[in-house]
C-alpha cells in the first residue's frame, strides 16, 4: 500500500510537469500548425544552460531560471522568425524536416559542448525530502508540481482575459479574421513559439534536480509531449494536463512494479491502450 | 476617401481583377456588384492589404496605402466585415467584440464603443457570455458589423452581408447599414443581392469576370440592360 501511495506522489507530481511541456507545444502547434520535433532538445538544452551556469557560476538552477528563461524565449524568437516562419501554412513536410534537423544540431551541439557522459546538475533542495505518513516525496518534485499548475493556471488566465492571449485564440480559431481585427499573425505566433519554448526552460529547471543528463535524451521528452497532447488534444487546456498525470502516473507504476526499463515502456503500452478504446483523445471538452 | 487605380490582383501569378479602379467619397455607401466569382472578394481583401497586388494603387483618405500591411490598414480605419462572417466561433460575444477593438488606435475607448455597438444591437447584449459559434446567422452578422464597428472604422466594407440570412434578418441588417451611414460612416457594400444594393447605395460598380463593366449612379446602374446581363454571368 505504501509503495501504492508513493507512486501516485511522484507519478502526480512529474506528471504535471509533463503536462506544462505539452501545453507550450499545444499552444505552438494551436497558432501555427508548427509540430515541434526538437520540443524535446530544447528541454535538454534549458538542462545543460543549468549545468553549464552550475560550472561555471555554481549557480543552483532554481536561480539559473533567471537567465535561462529570457535567453531560451529569444532563442526560440529568433528560431522561429528566420526558420520557420518562411515555411509555415505552406510547406508542412518541411517544417516537420526543419525542426527534425534542429533537433539534430542540437543535440550534437551539446554533445560537442559537454561530451556524452551523463551528467547531474546539484540543487540545494536535491536530497531534501518531505515525509507524509508512509509516503516520501522529494522536495523538487513538490516544486515541480506547484509551478507547473501554478504555469498552467496563469497560462490559462493569460489566454482568457490579455489582449495578448485573446489574439492567441483568435489567431488559432481563424486566422485570416484575425488578420482583418488588425491582428499580427505572424508576430502572434512567432511570440507563441518564444513563450513555449520560455516554458521549456522553466520546465527544465524543474525535472533537473537529481535527474542525471546526457545530450541524447531529447528524443524520449519529445516522445513524452507528443503522447500527452495526443492524449489530451493538442488545444485542450484541462485535456493537456490530464494527459501529463497520467503518463506521469504510468512512468512512476512502471518503474516501482516492473523494472526499470520495462517501467519507462509502461506509457507507451498505456498510450496504445488509451489510443485503441478512445482514438479522439481524453478531450471531452474544448476550451479553446 | 478611398481611390483605387488600375489595380490588378491575383493568385500565384495569374490575375484575377484586371485593371480595376473604383471611387468613394467621404459619406457614400458604394455598392460593389457582381456574380459568383466576379471577383468581388479578392477585391475587398486587396483592400484590407491581404495580398499584395500585382499592379496599381490603392490610397485612403490621400495616402498611398498600396504598401501598407492588414494591421496598418485597420489602424488608419479601413475596416472589412468579411464574407461569411467570420466571427471566433469558440469565443464569447464580449470576446469577439473586444478583439474587433484590439487595434492601436480604438483600444482605448472599447468600454465606450461596446456600449454604442450594444445599444445598436440589443441581441448582442442579451448574448454577451454566450459563445459566437452558438449565434444565428443573423445575429453571427450583428456580431460581425459589431467587431467592425468597435474598430472605429472610418471605411467599413461589407462582404456579402445579406448571405444566408432570412429575408427578415436582410431587412434588418440593411436597416442598421442605412443607420451607420446616417451617422456618416463611408460604407462599401459588397452583394449578389442586386435590388436590395441598388436602393441602398448612391453609386455603384459592376464587377465581371474581374473589370469593371458597369458603373454610375444607382438609378442609371439600376435601368441600364447590361447590368442585368452582367449579372447574371452571360
Ligand atoms: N485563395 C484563392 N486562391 C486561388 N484562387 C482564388 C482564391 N480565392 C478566389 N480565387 C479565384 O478568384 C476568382 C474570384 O473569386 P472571388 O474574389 O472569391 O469572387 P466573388 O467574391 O466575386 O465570388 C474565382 O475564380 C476564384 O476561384
Ligand atoms: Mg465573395
Amino acid at each position: 500500500m505504501a509503495e501504492f501511495l508513493q507512486a501516485l506522489a511522484q507519478g502526480l507530481l512529474i506528471g504535471s510537469t509533463y503536462g506544462l511541456l505539452a501545453l507550450g507545444m499545444g499552444l505552438v502547434y494551436g497558432v501555427s500548425g508548427v509540430v515541434n520535433f526538437s520540443h524535446g532538445d530544447f528541454i535538454s538544452l534549458g538542462m545543460f544552460l543549468c549545468l553549464a551556469l552550475y560550472s561555471a557560476f555554481a549557480l543552483d538552477p532554481y536561480i539559473s531560471l533567471v537567465i535561462t528563461v529570457p535567453l531560451m524565449t529569444v532563442i526560440g524568437g529568433l528560431v522561429y522568425w528566420y526558420l520557420l516562419r518562411p515555411m509555415v501554412g505552406h510547406q508542412f513536410l518541411m517544417v516537420v524536416q526543419l525542426t527534425l534537423g534542429l533537433s539534430l544540431v542540437l543535440q550534437n551541439g551539446i554533445l560537442m559542448v559537454f561530451g556524452g557522459q551523463p551528467a547531474r546538475t546539484p540543487s540545494v533542495v536535491e536530497s531534501k525530502l518531505l515525509i507524509l505518513g508512509d509516503v516520501v516525496v522529494r522536495v523538487p518534485h513538490v516544486i515541480a508540481f506547484v509551478v507547473s499548475f501554478a504555469m498552467a493556471i496563469g497560462l490559462y488566465i493569460m489566454l482568457r482575459s490579455t489582449d495578448f492571449g485573446r489574439s492567441i485564440r483568435a489567431v488559432h480559431q481563424n486566422a485570416h479574421s484575425a488578420a482583418l481585427m488588425g491582428i499580427d499573425v505572424s508576430r502572434v505566433q512567432t511570440l507563441t513559439f518564444a513563450l513555449g519554448i520560455g516554458i521549456l526552460a522553466i520546465a527544465a529547471a524543474l525535472l533537473l534536480p537529481g535527474t542525471p543528463i546526457q545530450p541524447a535524451q531529447g528524443l524520449r521528452y519529445t516522445v513524452i509531449t507528443l503522447i500527452v497532447v495526443a492524449l489530451g488534444g493538442m488545444t485542450n487546456f484541462v485535456g493537456i494536463m490530464l494527459g501529463g498525470l497520467i503518463i506521469g502516473l504510468s512512468e512512476a507504476y512502471g518503474t516501482i512494479y516492473l523494472s526499470d526499463t520495462l517501467g519507462m515502456l509502461l506509457p507507451y503500452g498505456i498510450f496504445v491502450l488509451i489510443m485503441l478504446f478512445r482514438p479522439q483523445g481524453l478531450t471531452w471538452s474544448s476550451s479553446r | 476617401m478611398l481611390e483605387v487605380d488600375h489595380l490588378v490582383t491575383g493568385y500565384g501569378g495569374v490575375p484575377v481583377l484586371h485593371d480595376v479602379s473604383l471611387t468613394l467619397n467621404a459619406g457614400e455607401i458604394v455598392g460593389l456588384l457582381g456574380a459568383n466569382n466576379a471577383g468581388k472578394t479578392t477585391l475587398i481583401n486587396s483592400l484590407s492589404g491581404m495580398y499584395a497586388p500585382m499592379s496599381g494603387r490603392i490610397r485612403f483618405e490621400g495616402h498611398d496605402v498600396t504598401a501598407m500591411t492588414p494591421k496598418q490598414r485597420v489602424e488608419i480605419g479601413i475596416i472589412q466585415v468579411p464574407e461569411g462572417r467570420l466571427v471566433f466561433p469558440d469565443m464569447s460575444v464580449r470576446e469577439n467584440l473586444l478583439l474587433g477593438g484590439i487595434n492601436a488606435r480604438a483600444r482605448a475607448h472599447r468600454p465606450r464603443t461596446m456600449d454604442h455597438v450594444l445599444e445598436l444591437f440589443p441581441r448582442l447584449k442579451e448574448r454577451l457570455g454566450q459563445n459566437a459559434g452558438t449565434l444565428s446567422g443573423g445575429e453571427q452578422q450583428m456580431l460581425a458589423i459589431g467587431r467592425a464597428l468597435m474598430a472605429e472604422a472610418k471605411l467599413l466594407m461589407l462582404d456579402e452581408p445579406s448571405l444566408g440570412l432570412s429575408p427578415l434578418f436582410v431587412q434588418y441588417i440593411f436597416g442598421i447599414i442605412d443607420r451607420l451611414h446616417a451617422e456618416g460612416l463611408s460604407i462599401l457594400l459588397i452583394e449578389q443581392n442586386l435590388n436590395l444594393t441598388l436602393r441602398h447605395a448612391q453609386r455603384c460598380y459592376v464587377l465581371e469576370r474581374g473589370k469593371v463593366a458597369i458603373e454610375g449612379a444607382s438609378d442609371v446602374v439600376k435601368d441600364d440592360p447590361r447590368t442585368r446581363r452582367a449579372y447574371l454571368g452571360l
